[in-house]
């Protein structure tokens, strides 16, 4: 009792003396957190341990049918297998065209660079629902022949979204074609920061473009790249859109476009078609699963790319 | 502060006792679920007569067709839901009866009299109470591009050989012979396949046989059905693996194609192509079989158990199961669904009335999984896919079929 007494009362102007007052900033932002973010993902956790049926407590059985019943496995691993397909074209096409464009667009000759700079935005811009219609309806063979036939390619009218060997490459191309725009801006942004005397330092010492890019221009960028690969990483365990409204939710033809996303959609949330039996017990351990994996993920890429302050 | 504060507390009380004071003097306003998001129009022409009659208003909140199990489930669950809503039939709709979602219709006075047996079925529970009023039906049949055929001296086939010669004749004209793809998942298996099977294994006491484990689905009937139905996707057009659905009525209302196979809720669909003078046939039984169609009991309305008037939900579901009651609603019908009460009034629509009259004379059935075996939809769509693509035999499929069967009937 005597201890309690002793200790300064709380007060706001007591918090405020002692250097506290910065809880009030953090606070607001804290609580949306928990409660939009922290909060879900931990009832998600706790949902992976229930029954999705009966909803009763189930320990790991959930984990246990997804990892060991032939079918269930099936599925998950071949659609987390398909998100990294899907993951690899981002990372490699759409964050290095990113990176091309950019140091095109900085580059001090260019001409014409808000023009070019809109162009590559404006896709960013469409939802991916319209991407996905248009783009299904120009990558139908049914309609899409007779415009081609007229400029000569009548060969490229084939079904690419119909076809198990091209479906998963083409929509990882669309969807490439639609954010490319964000890397863009971010690397533009990053090399606009590198201040002028380094590159005329370069020039002086006879650096050629190539070695400008790669010891000037690219290690000044680095906390820009890592951060576009933690974001591309992020987006594209979650994708899920551009499935929908290219190849279905069932991630045709023949599952090989099922993404994680997808299949989450599928079995937690909307079940088969049409008899509709969705278990949210083992969509959550589908979510739970992915997310343990995107954090083992995550915290090395952090790790190597931002730079200690 | 504190005088603004009170006041600010007086005006929100009032605010929310504002609905409740004006409740008693409005009248019941009831909502209604469906997944008929292009039927808004007719329903709501329907209700506002209904209102007319009897002062009550209810208001169609349609679902997008694929979203509506699912949304349905969900608002159900967290008593949202609506007060009336059109219920699927069989497993489906029973699903949502045994979760204690529907009411049990029991009471209805004439609902078991006024609607022959076929169509009870398909909203039975186990319990043998009725939990909707059947609505509408709708079969599976053949669109075909009639200027077309008369221009190419093409005539309609009796049989599915005849089919299969009339498919290889129009290929050979460079026209592909139908506008039916794989791309949508679902009405490959439902429209064609499901289509054809009547025409196989036979009306609803050989589907019981199935349904009871003593038929096998890789017997002679089903094999037999799957074969021809691999030789019916030989003629789906080029580029069959990226086409959809919504792309068959483009297809042939463009003149690409002559022939498609689709549900007849369709037939609207082919009036925004004024060139397109369009026909229809039941798909046609092999040479020896009894020939069928698939009929199927698709719409009943069922009323929510936790709706806040249920007598006004009570009497709506009534009216629905006297004659007078869906005759009316079925005047309301869009082309392509049928009313199911005993001697219907005739329809006044034409095309509407032509492909009615495709069922005379054959065996009916709903679509032959959707009452015992409807766990089987995925395998089979997957299998059917499969088929089409050249990567399995029907042999192979039939065996599948079988294994999965076994599977759904716990055996």
């Amino acid at each position: 009792m005597q201890k309690t007494a002793r200790q300064p009362r709380l007060s706001a102007s007591r918090i405020n003396q002692g250097g506290g007052y910065w809880i009030w900033y953090v606070l607001p932002a804290l609580i949306v957190y928990i409660m939009f973010m922290a909060y879900p993902m931990l009832d998600s956790v706790r949902l992976s341990l229930y029954d999705g049926t009966t909803g009763e407590f189930a320990g790991f059985a959930n984990y246990v049918t997804l990892f060991t019943d032939p079918d269930t496995a099936a599925r998950f691993w071949g659609a987390f297998g398909n998100t990294w397909v899907f993951f690899a074209y981002h990372m490699l096409v759409q964050n290095m065209l990113g990176m091309l464009f950019a140091v095109i667009l900085t580059n001090r000759t260019m001409r014409g660079r808000g023009f070019y700079q809109t162009i590559i935005f404006i896709p960013v811009t469409i939802a991916v629902m319209v991407t996905g219609y248009l783009f299904k309806l120009l990558l139908n063979p049914s309609f899409a022949r007779y415009a081609l036939q007229d400029m000569g390619l009548g060969a490229l009218a084939r079904p690419w979204l119909g076809k198990e060997e091209t479906a998963l490459h083409v929509v990882s191309l669309v969807s490439v074609w639609q954010w490319v725009g964000i890397p863009t801006m971010m690397f533009v942004a990053g090399l606009q920061g590198i201040s002028e005397d380094l590159m005329e330092a370069a020039d002086i010492a006879g650096a050629n473009s190539w070695q400008t890019f790669w010891y000037i221009k690219l290690p000044l960028v680095m906390p820009v790249v890592g951060m576009i690969a933690i974001l591309t990483f992020v987006n594209n365990f979650n994708a899920f859109d551009i499935i929908y409204s290219m190849t279905g939710p069932k991630g045709q033809p023949n599952y090989s476009t099922d993404l994680i996303g997808s299949l989450f959609y599928r079995v937690g949330v909307v079940g088969d078609h049409p008899i509709s039996n969705p278990n949210p017990g083992l969509g959550a351990a589908i979510s739970t699963s992915v997310f343990l994996m995107l954090l083992a993920g995550v915290i090395p890429t952090l790790r190597a790319t931002q730079s200690k302050e | 502060m504190r005088i603004f504060t009170a006041l600010l507390l007086a005006g929100m009380l009032l605010l929310g006792l504002l609905p409740l004071m004006a409740q008693a003097a409005e009248p019941v306003k009831l909502t209604m679920g469906s997944w008929r998001s292009d039927d808004v129009a007719q329903v709501s022409e329907l209700m506002a007569k209904y209102k007319e009659m009897t002062g009550v208003e209810i208001v169609f909140e349609p679902t997008v067709p694929n979203q509506y199990n699912p949304t349905l489930e969900l608002q159900l669950k967290n008593g949202t839901g609506p007060d009336l809503m059109y219920a699927r039939s069989y497993a489906v709709g029973q699903k949502l009866y045994e979760a204690g979602y529907f009411m049990p219709l029991d009471d209805v006075a004439g609902l078991e009299a006024n609607f022959p047996a076929a169509a009870l079925d398909g909203w039975r529970a186990a319990d043998g109470k009725m939990f909707a009023v059947p609505y509408a039906a709708v079969s599976q049949i053949t669109y075909y591009n009639k200027g077309m055929f008369a221009e190419n001296g093409w005539e309609v086939p009796k049989t599915f050989e005849e089919l299969l010669t009339l498919a290889q004749a129009i290929k050979d004209k460079g026209i592909e012979p139908f506008a039916n793809g794989i791309a949508s998942d679902w009405d490959i298996l439902e429209c064609v396949f499901l289509g054809m099977l009547p025409n196989y294994v036979g009306g609803i006491d050989e589907r019981a046989k199935y349904e009871a484990g003593e038929k096998k689905m890789n017997d002679e009937a089903f094999l037999k059905a799957l074969t021809d139905y691999a030789a019916l996707t030989k003629f789906f057009p080029d580029g069959f693996e990226s086409i959809g659905n919504e792309d068959g009525p483009a297809l042939l209302g463009l003149g690409r194609a002559a022939m498609f196979i689709d549900g007849s809720w369709t037939v609207g669909m082919f009036n925004e192509y004024e060139d397109l003078d369009v026909g229809y046939f039941a798909i046609p039984a092999p040479e020896g079989n009894t020939p069928g169609l698939c009929f199927h009991t698709d719409m009943g309305i069922a009323g929510n158990t936790a709706t806040k008037h249920p007598e006004e939900v009570k009497a709506f579901l009534s009216w629905l199961a006297t004659p007078e009651g869906a005759n009316t609603a079925a005047s309301y019908l869009p082309g392509g669904f049928y009313p199911m009460i005993n001697n219907p009034a005739e329809l006044t629509d034409e095309k509407a009335k032509e492909i009615q009259a495709l069922g005379e004379g054959k065996v009916l059935d709903s679509r032959f999984i959707w009452s015992k075996l409807v766990d089987m939809y995925t395998v089979m769509v997957d299998q059917l896919n499969l088929i089409a693509r050249g990567e399995t035999t029907p042999e192979a499929a039939a065996e599948v079929f079988a294994a999965e069967q076994a599977k759904a009937l716990g055996q």
